[in-house]
């Protein structure tokens, strides 16, 4: 019994100074930490928490397809979270209800841990004259290629050229036995993001465009030039069949299984397929050109909820995020580049071939973001995806399916 | 007086004792109920700090959007489909539970046979979608039978997802018929089958004049309680095809899953919610009438 | 009409016997019964007439066909059973008339033989009802309605009597003896009811755990029952059977020495069991046979008509039987006449009847 009351004292004793430091807690609603089996983002919190013992972080994590429309809700019913995961193409619909803090008073604050100017550009250009975001790192996007599959077709050498690319992709799907040349994930199925994985990168290789400034501008030649390309390549047999019921993840999982010899998606991806098929003799290469180097330039980036009242504690912790060496990790974490370039050093020192493919293509060639200033852009994704999909089933041409994508999306934002 | 207080209290008691259950289910019910029934009198609600009433507007053109009524068709190929599809299959793996085997055996076919029930829509949803894969187990055996000369797209093919998503639903669905009607074939007295069997009946003369009418009551009940579940479904056809392709497979609620959290239309999602509502609450109705009736 | 031949029937349900090589001949037009106790194998028996239940060994013929083979259908029989099993969802008339359908009789046909039968059974203004809507009298008589329209070469009834109360079971069992002197169809007819069985049957079938213990008359078992088993169940109330010594003199019951003949296969000192029926106990009858004891009345049963009393005799309960107007109270010493002329004896460890 007196052990028993000593011990409740001394318990009392002991909490008194912590609850004295009156802790903030801070939510992070991500994705990021979905697609990490290590407990790397869990670690790093930690390491905040243990840095900044007045605040304290609670990881929220959620798959990407349904991070989106969590801010969307929580927000609407006041529960939102104060640090938000965020993907470029959001940016418009966002600004459009409101949701996001504009972040240059935080940026132009004296005692930031990194420099404004050593942040990858693309999403901090200002919109509405604000930035609203940070980048918490950074890829390309890229074509992820099966090199055993190339070889065993005959070609010693990824593609470079569209041409190269249908040559190499239907000779592959002939190798038979289930495999395919090039996966295209055109599943109407949530989030049905197809066309700005695959069909967008093609695009931008060819240098065209979707977007005229804020305006959707999808009825053009280089649009139904890139269409065009899709669906020959399709009818040569050189795309994986049933492209309009393959989701973006069977589309990853049927390339770290070894049965497509291209993919396109974001080069993070890499760290999915080198680690869960260590043996599949793989490289990463820039998206085949028509004429153009460029990517799509992508990546995670964080904002602060304009309806948090701990913006202040929010911008700390993203403060930390942006740190050179926190970001370096991060960026090794991802297998992707530091949003922070000043990371960018240390990142380097230890890459991977993999890694220093993608920095190349960083370095070399031209980065293409327009789906941040997209109206509707979430929307749009799936008026692509269905007219693409009646275009490769033979129900119209390419050059109708662009007219069609456009004439949905000017009627989506009337 | 006295008299009437206490009658008061006596008859009172037990409702005192339902009041705070009968408080949160009706919160619970009602104030979203109300919420989505305001929210479709609204324009751009939840995105706009102030939306404005509109009425009946959003009504108007919902009714007026094609894309609705290819819903509304849609759903109801979908929830026919998917009940008789259960009905069929359920009935048939009842009967053939039920037959004369052994207990142990009926017991592991009837474990078994339900298990599609079991899992999450999640689950179904990928094993479906890898088996109708082109490269799929199905594409597979209807080859090597000879029955299809190339592979076919079930879930991508604008003629097929449908039907596949007729099958998957059947699947999914058709423990819960068959679990209902197990009961009601057990409680059948083995006389009637006796009695039917000397009349001359055989296996067809048996189901038609013994077995359907002895389960028409059970019948009716389940296939409305199933028609009700089915025509509202979500997360299997949003996870199998998300509506696709095209708006193939579309129903009215993935129509307005689509409209709040893809298009962030959540008044014109409110108001196709209502529709859903009315015509859910419509086939309740005559469920409950139907329950009262077997009382 | 047939004959019906039951020749070394055997049951198994997996190692378990249920029937040992059952023998039965019914000739035509006989109403035999099968009685016994739950579990004795009289329904059993009857189901594989029916067809419901599978032949193990043995054969069953009607007429001239051995049907082992046969489905229930193709047998020539028709059934009652226990709970009617009418359809539940069918009127009246399409319970009666659902075997012709089956069978694709012609409609005019049916409707000639429906509306005969349901005049035979005084079920005509039932015919558009449901078996829902109908007394336990009613559906017993649609079930029997069910069984005539179909004019089959045997009826099985089982048990059909046992769900009704006392009053409508002696009414139905007046009519299926009247229906049976009517149509004169062969009939088997299974009930554990001996009274049932008395009135109603040509041919008695006592059954026991899975064997034939006495068949014949109803005469036959009761007044010459082949073992003590039968002699115990037939009879209301039953036999009176004791087990006594055989003595110089004649019995002795306990410690009550009762002076009289035995069989001569028995000689003093054996063991037997003893039986009397409690018609043969009267009070102070004189005759031949009779063999008087002094008893001391135990219990009164007043039947109105008769009485039966109680007694101890040797340390046995005996059961007599007085004339309803004598009055006796309980406690009272009187002196009964044991009718030894109508006296049983039966081996004490077989049962078998000792002449």
């Amino acid at each position: 019994m007196k052990h028993a009351i000593r011990g409740l004292l001394v318990a009392t004793a002991m909490a008194v100074p912590l609850a004295a430091a009156a802790q903030t807690e801070i939510e992070w609603l991500q994705w990021f930490a979905a697609e990490d089996d290590s407990g790397f983002y869990s670690a790093l919190v930690e390491e905040f928490e243990a840095a900044n013992p007045d605040i304290s972080v609670k990881l929220v994590t959620q798959p990407f397809g349904k991070v989106r429309e969590s801010i969307v809700t929580d927000s609407a019913i006041g529960i939102g979270s104060d640090v938000l995961g965020l993907n470029m193409p959001w940016t418009a619909e966002f600004l459009d209800i409101g949701l996001l803090e504009p972040l240059d008073a935080y940026m132009g604050a004296d005692g930031n841990s990194f420099d404004v100017d050593d942040l990858v550009q693309a999403p901090i250009g200002k919109i509405n004259g604000s930035t609203w975001m940070v980048p918490l790192n950074a890829f390309p996007f890229v074509m992820h290629v099966n090199k055993g599959l190339a070889e065993d077709a005959g070609f010693d050498a990824p593609p470079t050229s569209w041409e190269e690319l249908r040559e190499q992709a239907i000779a592959i799907s002939g190798l038979g036995d289930g495999i395919s040349g090039l996966g295209m994930p055109f599943s109407s199925q949530p989030p049905s993001n197809g066309p700005i994985l695959t069909f967008l990168p093609l695009l931008y290789a060819n240098g065209g465009r979707i977007m005229d400034g804020t305006t959707p501008n999808f009825d053009n030649p280089k649009v139904v030039e890139t269409l065009t390309f899709i669906k020959e390549l399709d009818d040569a047999g050189g795309i994986a069949p049933g492209a309009a019921s393959r989701t973006g993840g069977v589309d990853l999982e049927e390339f770290i299984a070894g049965r497509s010899g291209f993919l396109i998606s974001p080069g993070v991806h890499s760290s999915a397929i080198t680690s869960r098929n260590p043996d599949l003799d793989y490289t990463v290469v820039r998206v085949p050109t028509n004429t153009v180097a460029a990517y799509r330039v992508h990546g995670w980036e964080l904002g602060i909820a304009a309806s948090s009242d701990k913006k202040e504690e929010a911008w700390r912790f993203i403060d930390f995020l942006l740190s050179k060496d926190v970001n370096a990790r991060v960026a090794e974490a991802s297998n992707a580049l530091p949003g922070n370039l000043a990371a960018l050093e240390t990142v380097s020192m230890d890459a991977g071939d993999i890694q220093k493919a993608q920095m190349a293509i960083l370095a070399e060639d031209e980065p293409v973001e327009e789906l941040r200033q997209a109206p509707s852009a979430v929307g749009s994704w799936s008026i692509m995806t269905e007219e693409i999909q009646s275009m490769l089933n033979g129900d119209q041409s390419p050059a109708e399916a662009a007219t069609n994508v456009q004439a949905r999306w000017m009627e989506l934002i009337s | 007086m006295t008299n009437t207080i206490r009658t008061i209290n006596d008859r009172g008691t037990p409702y005192l004792f339902l009041l705070p259950c009968l408080l949160v289910l009706g919160s619970l019910l009602s104030v979203p109920l109300y919420k989505v029934v305001e929210y479709s009198l609204f324009d751009n609600v939840i995105v706009e700090r102030n939306p404005t009433f509109v009425g009946l507007q959003n009504y108007r053109d919902l009714l007026s959007d094609p894309g609705y009524w290819s819903a509304t068709l849609n759903t109801v190929i979908f929830t026919l489909g998917s009940v008789i599809g259960h009905i069929i299959v359920g009935t048939g793996l009842a009967l053939l539970v039920n037959a004369d085997i052994p207990q142990r055996a009926q017991t592991i076919f009837r474990s078994l046979l339900i298990l599609p029930w079991i899992f999450t829509a999640v689950v179904v949803a990928l094993n479906w979608q890898l088996l109708l894969n082109p490269f799929g187990v199905v594409n597979y055996v209807l080859d090597t039978l000879g029955l299809i000369s190339e592979p076919l797209d079930w879930l991508g093919d604008p003629a097929l997802a449908m039907w596949s998503l007729l099958i998957i639903s059947t699947w999914r669905g058709y423990p819960f018929i068959m679990v209902s009607f197990l009961s009601g074939l057990q409680s059948i007295p083995r006389e009637l089958y006796e009695a039917a069997e000397i009349d001359g009946a055989g296996f067809w003369g048996k189901f038609w004049h013994v077995t359907v009418p002895q389960l028409k009551p059970v019948i009716y009940g389940v296939a409305l309680l199933d028609l009700i579940w089915t025509f509202q479904l979500f997360p299997l056809v949003w996870l199998t095809t998300g509506g696709g392709p095209g708006r193939a497979t579309e129903v009215l609620s993935t129509l307005t899953f689509r409209a709040a959290f893809v298009d962030f239309e959540f008044s014109q999602a409110a108001t196709a919610a209502v529709s859903i509502l009315v015509i859910s609450a419509a086939f309740t109705v005559l469920y409950l009438r139907n329950e009262a009736q077997k009382v | 009409m047939s004959r019906i031949e039951i020749r070394d029937l055997v049951k198994m349900y997996g190692t378990q016997q249920a029937l040992y090589g059952i023998d039965i001949q019914i000739e035509e037009g006989e109403f035999c019964v099968l009685v016994g106790p739950s579990g004795c194998g009289k329904s059993t028996t009857l189901r594989m007439v029916a067809g419901l239940e599978t032949i193990s060994g043995g054969e069953v013929v009607i007429g001239d066909r051995v049907v082992n083979g046969l489905k229930a259908k193709d047998r020539g029989i028709a059934m009652v059973f226990q709970n009617y099993a009418l359809y539940p969802s069918k009127t009246v008339y399409n319970n009666m008339a659902f075997a012709l359908q089956m069978a694709k009789m012609p409609k005019d046909e049916i409707h000639r033989r429906v509306q005969e039968v349901a005049d035979i059974l005084e079920l005509r203004p039932l015919l558009d009802r449901k078996p829902g809507a109908l007394s336990g009298g009613q559906r017993q008589r649609v079930a029997m309605g069910r069984a005539i329209v179909r004019d089959p070469e045997v009826f099985l009834f089982d048990e059909p009597l046992s769900n009704l109360d006392a009053k409508l079971r002696g009414q139905m069992r007046a009519e299926i003896k009247r229906l049976h002197q009517r149509l004169n169809n062969t009939i088997i007819y299974v009930t554990h009811d001996q009274v049932e069985a008395m009135t109603l049957a040509d041919r008695i079938v006592i059954m026991r755990d899975g064997r034939i213990e006495q068949q014949g008359t109803p005469e036959e078992v009761f007044h010459d029952p082949a073992t003590q088993f039968v002699a115990g169940f037939m009879g209301s109330p039953p036999m009176n059977l004791t087990t006594c010594k055989v003595t110089d003199t004649g019995l002795a019951l306990g410690t009550a020495n009762v002076a009289c003949r035995v069989p001569k296969r028995l000689s003093p000192g054996d063991t037997v069991v003893f039986g009397i029926r409690a018609d043969d106990i009267r009070p102070n009858v004189e005759g031949a046979a009779a063999v008087t004891v002094e008893a001391k009345l135990d219990l009164i049963e007043g039947l109105g008509t008769e009485n039966l009393v109680h007694f101890m005799l040797g340390g046995e309960t005996i059961i007599g039987k007085t004339d309803g107007r004598a009055k006796y109270t309980s406690g009272q010493t009187v002196s009964l006449a044991l009718d030894m002329a109508h006296s049983y004896f039966f081996d004490s460890e077989t049962g078998a009847r000792i002449r």
